[in-house]
């Protein structure tokens, strides 16, 4: 008996997991002056992938160039990253000075105060005429500033340029409407086990479907928290995407995860939409792709759903001198941000993509082609598990599981819920 | 009657495992309690006492957390039926045919069933992603060249549940299997000779003599297994990411986004010790209807 309640114990493991988790994880030293008056700030971002040594070039670039101020650039990976902040955060102790924040998650930390207003260092140290409009309002909470940008990453549109030309079609001039989508896509679908578009029921359908909603002139949530899920213009968009797999048939069924771009990769579909973080994969792949921005497949207008990487300032760091420190390493990052869009991303800083040098790359001017009409995620706290019955709703529809209206209703109450 | 000085000495010799239960175990357990009864955002400095809200909130219906901790308890109960049942009669198949090969051969069996035991569950999730691709993996491409359609392995009931019984089964076996190779040498040989001087056939064999001898290692295995299937967690979530709909979410997965997605480890914590009592209460009861069967056979020899 003995024994057996010892294994019954280890499976209270689960406790232990959590409760560990709320105590002192990352300790870091708060030290803010280093040697001979030099500004010392720690920086976080959660570049664990082929983007990390982009933005480690442009650390280590500001730190040769002047020696008031040392940046000590830490990749924290990204599956860990916000609870590794949160660690460090709800631990009310120094973690990092600055740190990177996607867009969708400012919200849920400003709103508990525990990221940096800016609204006083804006204008003084930061000028907002540097960035692209749009990238700065993704970073607003209630008209009050709460990072500074990096990039915007919306979604895109790749192809292959060899199967267009196979099938007849420009390689040059990629789709830019649902009529010259569908026809692209019938055109390189050849009834062998090859697709004009691989529909993925799962990742980055989180990307793809809110496009087509936003297209149609929808939206998620309104800003008074109304979730609209079940909205005509969602349903619609829904009902479209199931047309290509069962209708259509330029999309094979039951495709799991990264079955889509295992397809794309081997050739055997011919268009794929994914976000800019793929080109170093696509390159890798030694395949003829083409990148364009994302076709209106919507029946209203052009948009494009994304997201956006952000440079925040914990409440915690109050020392004028070290805010002054970071603003200079934020400014130099907008003026110098060059490094960042080689990684395949496109900064929001106009010095960088209003740039000869970066018109003349392959993806990123694509990229900041869509800066004018991308659409960030909902203004509500926790988007991502906010969307999960959205999402789970999309891949039962996609697999032909559930009927459109009925399954988009039932996760717009879902989600209506966990908003009370 | 033992001496204070060698009491002392045992004392000394379980001591490190007392200071690691304590450490890793006990105090967690006594503060995820603790936690379970605040309001215990993972952000905000303030973590107000609610009592017993956030179990409550778990059985009223209609509330989030309500549907997280029911559909994930659902499909955690039906991956612990699939699976524990294969986990104990395929290890004891497997026991018994590597412990019937010839010697020399053995060893290499024993270890190439064990291997995959020792490789961590996100390499295992990659590998039957691949393998089990509905469009270019190399189990349909297999079906296809049969002349057979193709599987919707992990997007379609009750073919995901399938694929991942099939993944745990695989990854897990060689450790059900050496316990079980390990009872089977324990078994008296003479017994056997005995049976066979009677007459008793291979199968009399099997139900009368060697079930009846690992019976107590059978119940460590069932109660090992079925805690190990309740506390699934990588397989559906790399696999299947849940799907199709919500059909493969289990509990873990609705406790680990409740704890850092929502940050509400408050309530993470109250989900948590439930699952931890329904896994007691589980392991208590296998225990004892197993305890009480072999009463009755002791009563009836």
């Amino acid at each position: 008996m003995k024994k057996s309640l010892l294994t019954v114990a280890s499976g209270l493991a689960v406790a232990s997991v959590l409760a560990a988790c709320s105590g002192d994880d990352t300790s870091n030293e708060g030290s803010s002056e280093g040697s001979s008056g030099t500004q010392e700030i720690t920086f976080w971002a959660p570049f664990s992938g082929a983007d990390g040594p982009n933005m480690e070039q442009i650390v280590n670039e500001f730190n040769d160039s002047q020696d008031e101020v040392a940046v000590d650039f830490q990749i924290v990976p990204q599956s860990e990253y916000y609870t590794t902040l949160d660690l460090s955060l709800s631990g009310q102790q120094e973690g990092a000075d600055v740190m990177i924040m996607h867009g969708d998650q400012i919200m849920t930390y400003a709103n508990q105060n525990i990221i940096k207003n800016l609204d006083d260092i804006v204008g003084d140290q930061i000028s907002q005429d540097n960035y692209h409009p749009t990238a700065w309002e993704g970073a607003e909470v209630d008209g009050s500033i709460y990072g500074v940008p990096l990039d915007i990453h919306p979604l895109m549109f790749y192809y292959n340029k060899d199967l267009f030309e196979a099938a007849g079609l420009d390689p040059e001039a990629p789709p830019t409407n649902r009529e010259e989508f569908l026809e692209a896509a019938i055109a390189t679908t050849n009834g062998e086990g090859q697709y004009g578009f691989a529909v993925p029921t799962l990742w980055p359908q989180q990307f793809i479907f809110p496009t087509v909603v936003y297209q149609n002139g929808g939206e998620l949530i309104t800003d008074d928290g109304e979730v609209q899920y079940d909205s005509p213009e969602a349903v619609e968009a829904l009902e479209f995407l199931h047309s290509l797999i069962y209708e259509h048939e330029v999309s094979p069924a039951d495709i799991q995860q990264d079955g889509e771009l295992t397809l794309f990769l081997q050739g055997n579909s011919a268009m794929h939409m994914n976000g800019p973080w793929m080109m170093n994969q696509f390159e890798e792949s030694g395949m003829n792709y083409g990148v364009a921005p994302v076709p209106q497949l919507g029946t209203e207008q052009q948009a494009v759903f994304a997201n956006s990487h952000n440079f925040v300032i914990p409440e915690t760091v109050q020392d004028d001198a070290k805010i002054e420190a970071i603003t200079t390493f934020l400014n130099y990052v907008d003026e110098n941000g060059m490094a960042w869009a080689e990684s395949g991303q496109a900064p929001a800083s106009k010095a960088v993509y209003e740039s000869d040098e970066f018109n003349e790359m392959k993806q990123q001017p694509e990229v900041a082609k869509q800066f004018e009409y991308v659409q960030f995620s909902p203004n509500v706290e926790n988007w991502g598990p906010v969307s999960d019955p959205l999402f789970s709703a999309v891949n039962e529809v996609l697999l032909n599981q559930s009927e459109p209206q009925e399954a988009l209703e039932q996760a717009a109450q879902d989600a209506q819920a966990s908003l009370q | 009657m033992k001496s204070k000085a060698s009491g002392f000495t045992s004392f000394l010799f379980v001591l490190p495992y007392l200071i690691m239960f304590t450490l890793f175990l006990v105090f967690p357990l006594i503060y995820g309690i603790y936690i379970s009864f605040h309001d215990w955002n993972l952000i905000s400095p303030i973590h107000p006492f609610v009592g017993l809200e956030n179990y409550s909130a778990i059985f009223i219906s209609g509330t989030p957390e309500n549907r997280v901790f029911l559909n994930g308890l659902k499909n955690t109960a039906q991956f612990v039926i699939y699976s524990v049942p294969l986990l104990v009669i395929v290890g004891l198949g497997l026991a018994m045919l590597v412990n019937s090969l010839p010697e020399k051969i053995r060893g290499f069996f024993r270890t190439a069933y064990f291997l995959p035991y020792a490789i961590s569950v996100s390499v295992i999730a990659v590998l039957w992603l691949w393998m089990l691709d509905s469009n270019s993996g190399l189990m349909n491409q297999f079906l296809n060249s049969l002349g057979m359609d193709s599987i919707p392995w992990l997007t379609r009931l009750p073919f995901a549940w399938i694929s991942l019984v099939i993944a745990t089964v695989w990854w897990t076996i060689g450790f059900n299997m050496i316990i079980f190779i390990n009872a089977l040498n324990e078994v008296p040989e003479d017994l056997y000779e005995a049976a066979e001087i009677d007459g008793a056939s291979k199968w009399h064999k099997f139900l009368h003599i060697t079930l009846p001898t690992i019976r107590p290692i059978m119940i460590f295995v069932i109660i090992t297994s079925t805690i190990a299937s309740f506390n699934v967690y990588g397989q559906p979530y790399l696999m299947t990411r849940g799907g199709p709909g919500e059909s493969t979410e289990v509990l873990l997965m609705g406790i680990v986004q409740q704890a850092f997605q929502l940050r509400q480890m408050g309530s993470a914590a109250a989900m948590a010790m439930l699952m931890a009592l329904i896994m007691i209460v589980i392991s208590v009861g296998q225990f004892l209807v197993t305890r009480s069967g072999e009463r009755k056979e002791k009563n009836n020899a």
